[in-house]
């Protein structure tokens, strides 16, 4: 068995702010060739919303009973994806995982852009969406209010504080770190930063109120980011569908966030890890951790899975029965069968040691996860409208070029976001990465521990050499 | 819904459809039809063309299942293992069933879809922003989606003379459905206000039930003691408001479909009679 | 409004309103109308009759199909809205068919021809009235060398007045030569009644009958006057003991589908299956005194088992229906189309109407009908055998002038008949149209008519329920078009170039109607009232109630020599070319209501399928989708194959209305038309086109289709959504 540290705990804090500061300047030729692809996907989406804001709803191929189709499924695995971000970020905060620390950053970036990328999709998919703001509820002369009973109203409650405090939350946690890039930056990069970092300058006063607010904030969201995927469950499970309406949906659905989310958290991993050269932040030791963690999940959410099926098999449910029994036999069964063996399979794969440590292969792996858990989001969706009550109407739907240009223009979007945030902002917490060096080493040399006692953010580093 | 409504009528708001809602009603607009006398000849699809400005979508939209048809002929065998469907077809026309407590009512976000006093389920084009939960909440599938800006093609001139200016001709992005022909009632309705008299049975009827050759589509209002189908729910033991009928006798025709999800339909359907004695 | 003419002398022109339902709300405020200002038509200045946003009903006559229904238009703005069937008409009362709420399409159809047209260098091009009317005045005008003989109109079914004028105009150039043409009619039916009751059609009353049988009537849609029938069939079903209902055909029909028992045929043995129930009836004591011995011989002859053998039926299911029809009198035999177009057609249906005599249903449910005391208004039905009359007279160049109007040969004509080719061996041909369809592409004059929601006319229905009537046809709004004219108008122009001492006053067929109708008034019982009473008293209800005398019923059996076909092997199955309501004989295929309603039985919209039996197809190795190639000697169709148990495996069907070559935008190049291959076999008796007799072969093309439909489920999973009880169900609720 390989034994190794989840950090080198004899780096220099100036190295760590040298290696992050350097990966907001110069970064491999692999990221602007993702981020010129991810432009170029973005294009095509916006290419085929345009013409379906001209021409109808209809251009996706979507038809009655097939109201809804993929933008839906990929609404709901955006969502999904952000949980992952506040999982690292506040839950393993409480619990004080502090594995987490290199790599929690990013993770909360993915939360927000995910979140911002889900979004699009409940509005691209409106009919008249023009008229989007008329689900939230604005005072307005003729004294039409939204329907509360409607989860598609709830979602817009959800998801737009969701997002607010999800962004907050990243914002405020960057503040210290953000001091150290004003420090560094000259000319409009400096004004940035400084307007950035609200002026911290790390004195006491300033950390004990930022550690009070970044575990109020902590507390905050972890209910509501339960609370959002429970309501984007009851989306369907609201409804009297059959195989939408299952109580047990909510836990199912946040245990299939917050494995797509463990999933792309260990993709992104290791794109940045390579991307940015962060070797030494990034360690096998901690993918290891998120590996143990996604394979934890992944069981979970099979369990769900089986709950959801027997509890279909054994309700009295003909309908819901039948439609459970077309998921394994209809036409989407090739989707069935491949979400079950990605998402209860594959994850395997990561409870093997010389597996989990190799990059190549487990970038494989998380891939095929999220691909599961796309296909999870799709079998949630289509069958049921393409195989409902009324068997007049039992149709399946062909996405149309459109709809899969907008859906593949998300993961563009979502790219995008992503690779510009880390260009522009430290992808590693730097301070928090220098407490876990700074607590590693006191655990191993309380001699180190007497020379280097400092508080962290302390930028007195940087006069070193680097 | 305002809010209001929720704050000050929230106990009676929330009762469930077994006791007949919150709404009290002024009518309560019924249909009946006769599965035994339907011949499934479409009269009552094409009439509802003509009344209610239904789009003509083409062959091609057709084949993705995006066509408007308010009113459906459903067209079932039952044949079994043999040969030849022996006892012929099953004709089913199928429209919105204007439930007493709807599906799709709950779901809109805009409440661009609710009930009125006269027991429908209206759709507010205007209000409606096309999320379409409404069509995956309706376990009859009879809410037709305006998936393009169908007045471009559907009525080259000079057909658009024709288009009936009781009611509007949707663009794209709305839902729409079968609206027990409101605006008849609306007009019905009005005159009967102007005459300062109450509506009287057959004063008007859908354009279904108007056309349909064999009468097999009985349109009224329950809540008229000599309207014809009342009389028929009467007949039949169809109660509303129930999820499962009581009857003292239960071999009577009458029936409600999917009644058991307590979605409480306006429509009663008479069973389909084939001789098997011969 | 177009032109000069003022609103309310239109709206007087109209009869001031049918039964003017005025609904609506608010009454506008009414604004004081300047001196001199009469012309401007403003909705802030409304005329007496029509007030914007107020909708009045005018009654007429729905000429879709040639049952003669009474309709309603709701006219608002100037402009006519819906059609809904008039309630005092006793053809429908009230009700009318998919067709007849389509003829709005019709009329505000895209596609209309708006101006004459005249061939020049070999193509159409626009020209004027006074230039068309030039044409014809020098052709076939006073002055013209034309050979009486050798002008003819070709026509649908006519009645009334357009055929009174026609008629007159035959007269006037001294022809004798109208050759009446329909796809879908009754002419065997028809003259079987004629040579067996002595009454052209029969009042036929289901609605007393407690048993149907059809022998491929599609009563319901297609068969005479589906509306009329749709509604004793209500009755039939409703009555306390409620009626059954047999249909015996080869392809499922919209009637079949109703059926409380459907039989698959071997196409064409009806015959011997009608004589095969005669043989059981009187096995089992069925009194057969009222048929001659040598109809009983004939009877004889054919045993169940026999007849078991030529109809492919089990012999159990033939004794079933025997025994039915024997159980429940009265019942009603009737033979629609796939009877009729047999070689032996004439020979089967008397042999059907022979189960009639044999059940007493005769004076029962077969009712002699009344004399019409107008017979130059009564209809000339249409049929196929003066289609082949007149493709004769074409080969043989016999015709120099034809007038075409409500029919379209070049549409409906096999290509064994090779009309397409022939005819230019016509020199001068006027089609009055209203559609740009094949024969109008044809045509050396194209002039346009109104619709029949902008003219004038009266019909009057070959078949006649209970009450007879004459239909009046009015215009319920202004010409769409001020270039098209009404038909009648039209024969008023050419007589007037013929006789002007006679025609010359009148300047349309209106002036022309108001005539007669004062002169009829008499023969209608209404002597009393003053000619403009009963001038308005006819537009306001739409129709003259005519008392007809009953004919009276001699029987007259005819000994049906009923022969069934010999296989064919090269072409081993039968080419079932089924009408459907809808699109009916192509006639409607311009209208998309119609091609977007989809097919009663195989659900199909837009486009045209071939029906197959899947024991067949199994055979043949075919699947739901394939393309086929379906052959005769005469051509053959591609088209996709539709699986379906309601069919006999010995046929395929191919419905009528698609494949238009010309016919506007909504039937131009859409689907097949299986007239086109059928062979030019005709019934001995009639002469009538034997249009359910060509056989066919079926290959596979290699390609694969989606079959565009309605619904994507022919089963319900069980879901119990249209639920079916037996009748003893219905018989211990006492009927409810």
């Amino acid at each position: 068995m390989v034994i190794d540290k989840d950090i080198n705990e004899q780096i220099k804090w100036a190295q760590i702010n040298a290696d992050v500061l350097r990966s907001m300047e110069n970064p491999r030729k692999a990221y602007w060739i993702t981020f010129f692809v991810c432009i170029a996907m973005v294009a095509c989406a916006v290419v085929a919303e345009v013409y379906q804001y001209q021409t109808g709803i209809g251009v996706t191929n979507l038809n009655n009973p097939h109201m809804w189709g993929m933008y839906i499924s990929t609404f709901v695995f955006w969502i999904g994806m952000s949980h992952s971000g506040t999982l690292l970020s506040a839950i393993l905060h409480i619990i004080h995982a502090d594995w987490r620390k290199p790599i929690y950053r990013f993770a909360e970036a993915m939360t927000t852009f995910s979140l911002l990328t889900a979004g699009f999709f409940p509005l691209i998919h409106l009919g008249r969406i023009w008229n989007f703001y008329w689900v939230v509820p604005y005072v307005s002369s003729r004294g039409i209010w939204p329907n509360f009973r409607s989860p598609l109203s709830w979602d817009a409650f959800a998801i737009s504080t969701y997002l607010s405090a999800s962004m907050l939350f990243l914002f405020i946690g960057m503040i210290p770190d953000l001091a150290i890039c004003r420090d560094n930056a000259k000319g409009f990069k400096k004004k940035l930063y400084g307007t950035l970092s609200l002026g911290w300058v790390g004195s006491d006063r300033q950390w004990r109120h930022f550690r009070k607010t970044y575990l109020l904030m902590a507390c905050f969201l972890i209910p509501l980011a339960v609370s959002v995927h429970s309501i984007v469950s009851s989306d369907f499970a609201m409804s009297i569908m059959p195989g939408w309406h299952v109580t047990s949906f909510p836990p199912y659905f946040v245990a299939g966030a917050l494995y797509s989310g463990c999933a792309a958290i260990i993709t992104l991993f290791i794109m940045l890890r390579y991307f940015f050269r962060f070797e030494e932040y990034m360690t096998l030791a901690i993918m290891e951790k998120t590996c143990k963690l996604t394979f934890a999940i992944a069981m979970v959410w099979t369990y769900l899975n089986l709950i959801e099926f027997a509890a279909t098999w054994y309700g009295h449910d003909p309908y819901a029965k039948e439609v459970l029994i077309s998921k394994a036999i209809g036409p989407y069964a090739w989707i069935f069968w491949t979400m079950i063996f990605c998402g209860s399979v594959v994850p395997f794969a990561l409870a093997i040691q010389s597996w989990r440590r190799h990059m190549p292969t487990m970038f494989v792996v998380s891939l095929l996860l999220n691909v599961s858990m796309y296909f999870e989001r799709w079998m949630i969706v289509a069958p049921t409208l393409s195989m409902s009550m009324e068997p007049h109407q039992f149709y399946i739907m062909y996405a149309s070029v459109v709809q899969w240009a907008i859906v593949f223009g998300s993961f563009g979007w979502f790219g995008l976001l992503f690779l510009v945030f880390v260009k522009v902002f430290p992808s590693v917490s730097m301070y928090e990465v220098k407490e876990m060096v700074f607590h590693r080493r006191r655990l191993i040399n309380e001699e180190a521990e007497a020379t280097h006692h400092r508080r962290t953010g302390d930028t007195s580093g940087l006069t070193q050499p680097a | 819904m305002s809010l209001k409504n929720v704050f000050e009528n929230w106990s009676t708001y929330r009762k469930g459809a077994e006791e007949g809602g919150y709404h009290t009603y002024e009518h309560r607009w019924t249909m009946a039809v006769n599965l035994d006398l339907c011949i499934g000849c479409n009269a009552c699809s094409t009439a509802c063309y003509a009344e209610n400005n239904l789009a003509v979508v083409g062959e091609k939209r057709f084949a993705k299942g995006q066509a408007m048809h308010w009113m459906r002929i459903e067209r079932y065998w039952d044949e079994e293992g043999k040969d030849h469907p022996e006892n012929g077809a099953s004709f089913l026309p199928m429209m919105c069933q204007q439930c007493g407590a709807a599906t799709c009512e709950p779901v809109c976000p805009v409440a661009a879809t609710y009930h009125t006093p006269d027991g429908l389920n209206a759709q507010v084009y205007n209000r409606c922003i096309g999320s379409r939960y409404c069509s995956n909440n309706c376990p009859f599938r009879v809410r037709y989606f305006n998936f393009y800006s169908y007045y471009e093609t559907s009525w080259p001139e000079p057909l658009n003379l024709q288009l009936n200016p009781d009611l509007t001709v949707r663009d794209k992005g709305v839902m729409e459905k079968c609206t027990f022909c409101v605006q008849r009632i609306r007009v019905a309705k009005d005159k009967a206000k102007m005459e300062n008299r109450k509506l009287q049975e057959g004063e008007f009827t859908t354009a279904c039930a108007q056309a349909c050759p064999t009468t097999a589509i009985v349109f009224g209002d329950t809540m008229n003691p000599d309207s014809k189908v009342g009389k028929l729910w009467q007949q039949h033991q169809v109660k509303r408001h129930v999820y499962k009928q009581t009857k003292e006798d239960p071999q009577l025709r009458g029936y409600r479909i999917f009644e058991e999800l307590n979605v409480d339909p306006s429509v009663m359907y008479l069973d389909r009679v084939r001789d098997t004695t011969i | 409004m177009i032109g000069k003419m003022k609103r309310r002398d239109f709206l007087k022109a109209l009869g001031l309103g049918g039964t003017a339902t005025l609904v609506g709300c608010d009454l506008p405020t009414t604004v004081t109308l300047e001196e001199g200002k009469e012309d401007v038509v403003s909705y802030l200045l409304p005329e007496e009759y029509a007030i914007p946003g107020i909708a009045v009903w005018y009654a007429s006559t729905c000429t879709q199909c040639t049952a003669g229904c009474g309709i309603h238009g709701r006219v608002r703005e100037g402009r006519v809205l819906k059609i809904e069937g008039n309630p005092e008409a006793p053809i429908n009362v009230g009700k009318t068919c998919q067709m007849g709420q389509a003829g709005l399409q019709g009329h505000y159809n895209p596609d209309r021809i708006t101006a004459p047209m005249v061939r020049e260098g070999g193509r159409l091009v626009p020209t004027t009235w006074e230039k068309a009317q030039a044409l014809l005045s020098e052709k076939v005008g006073a002055k013209s060398t034309l050979n009486a003989d050798r002008v003819a109109w070709f026509t649908g079914t006519l009645s009334g007045h357009q055929r009174a004028l026609v008629n007159n105009h035959l007269d006037a150039v001294g022809s004798k030569l109208h050759f009446a043409h329909e796809v879908v009619n009754a002419n065997v039916w028809q003259a079987v009644s004629r040579d067996m009751l002595d009454d052209p059609m029969p009042r036929i009353r289901l609605d007393k009958a407690k048993l149907i049988l059809s022998f491929g009537a599609d009563f319901l849609a297609t068969w005479v006057s589906p509306v009329h029938f749709a509604g004793q069939y209500s009755k039939f079903r409703t009555a306390a003991d409620r009626g059954a209902l047999i249909q015996v055909e080869s392809k499922m029909s919209m009637t079949g589908g109703s059926a409380d028992l459907w039989v698959a045929i071997r196409p064409g043995t009806e015959g011997a299956l009608a004589l095969g129930l005669a043989n059981y009836l009187v096995a089992n004591g069925v009194n057969a005194a009222a048929l001659t011995a040598e109809v009983r011989d004939k009877i004889a002859a054919y045993d169940v088992q026999k007849v078991a053998g030529i109809t492919g039926i089990a012999t159990a299911q033939i004794e079933r229906i025997g025994k039915a029809l024997k159980a429940r009198s009265p019942s009603v035999v009737l033979a629609g189309a796939s009877v009729e177009g047999q070689a032996q057609g004439y020979e089967s249906v008397a042999a059907i109407m022979l189960l009639n005599v044999l059940l007493g249903n005769i004076g029962t449910t077969i009712e002699p009908s009344g004399k019409f005391p107008f017979p130059q208004l009564e209809a000339k039905s249409g049929g196929t055998g003066d289609l082949l009359a007149f493709t004769k007279a074409v080969e043989q160049k016999q015709l120099d002038v034809v007038f075409f109007y409500g029919a379209n040969p070049l549409y409906s004509a096999p290509a064994a008949l090779k009309l397409d080719e022939q005819i230019n061996n016509i020199p001068f041909k006027v089609v009055l149209a209203q559609f740009p369809d094949e024969t109008a592409m044809h045509a050396d004059l194209v002039l346009p008519v109104s619709s029949y929601l902008e003219d004038w006319g009266t019909h009057v229905a070959a078949y006649q329920p209970e009450q007879n009537q004459m239909g009046v046809q009015q215009p319920l709004m202004q010409k769409l078009y001020g270039d098209t004219r009404g038909f009648g108008d039209v024969v008023v122009s050419l007589l007037a170039l013929r006789n002007t001492a006679q025609w010359g006053a009148f300047t349309d067929s209106y002036g022309y109607l108001k005539n007669v109708f004062a002169t009829m008034k008499a023969g209608v019982g209404a002597g009393a009232l003053s000619n403009d009473e009963f001038w308005n008293n006819s537009l306001q209800t739409g129709m003259v109630k005519v008392d007809a005398p009953a004919r009276k019923h001699t029987l007259k059996p005819v000994v049906p020599n009923v022969a069934t076909n010999a296989p064919d092997a090269g072409f081993p199955y039968y080419l079932v070319p089924s009408p459907r309501m809808g699109l009916f004989d192509g006639r409607h295929a311009n209208l998309p209501w119609l091609q977007e309603s989809p097919d009663q039985i195989a659900k199909v919209v837009w486009d045209s399928w071939a029906e197959i039996h899947p024991s067949t197809a199994d055979k043949l190795g075919i699947a739901h989708g394939d393309v086929i190639k379906v052959e005769s000697e005469h051509g053959a169709l591609e088209v996709k194959a539709y699986l379906i148990k309601g069919i006999h495996p010995d046929a395929i069907s191919i419905p009528l209305g698609q494949g238009h070559t010309e016919y506007g935008r909504y039937a131009k190049n859409r689907g097949v038309n299986p007239l086109k291959i059928l062979k030019r076999i005709t019934d001995a008796k009639t002469g009538e086109l034997a249009m359910y007799a060509t056989r066919v072969k079926v290959s596979k093309t290699g390609k694969q289709d989606v079959i565009i439909r309605l619904g994507h489920s022919d089963t319900q999973h069980g879901r119990r959504l249209a639920r079916t009880v037996s009748v003893d169900v219905l018989k211990r609720t006492k009927g409810a």
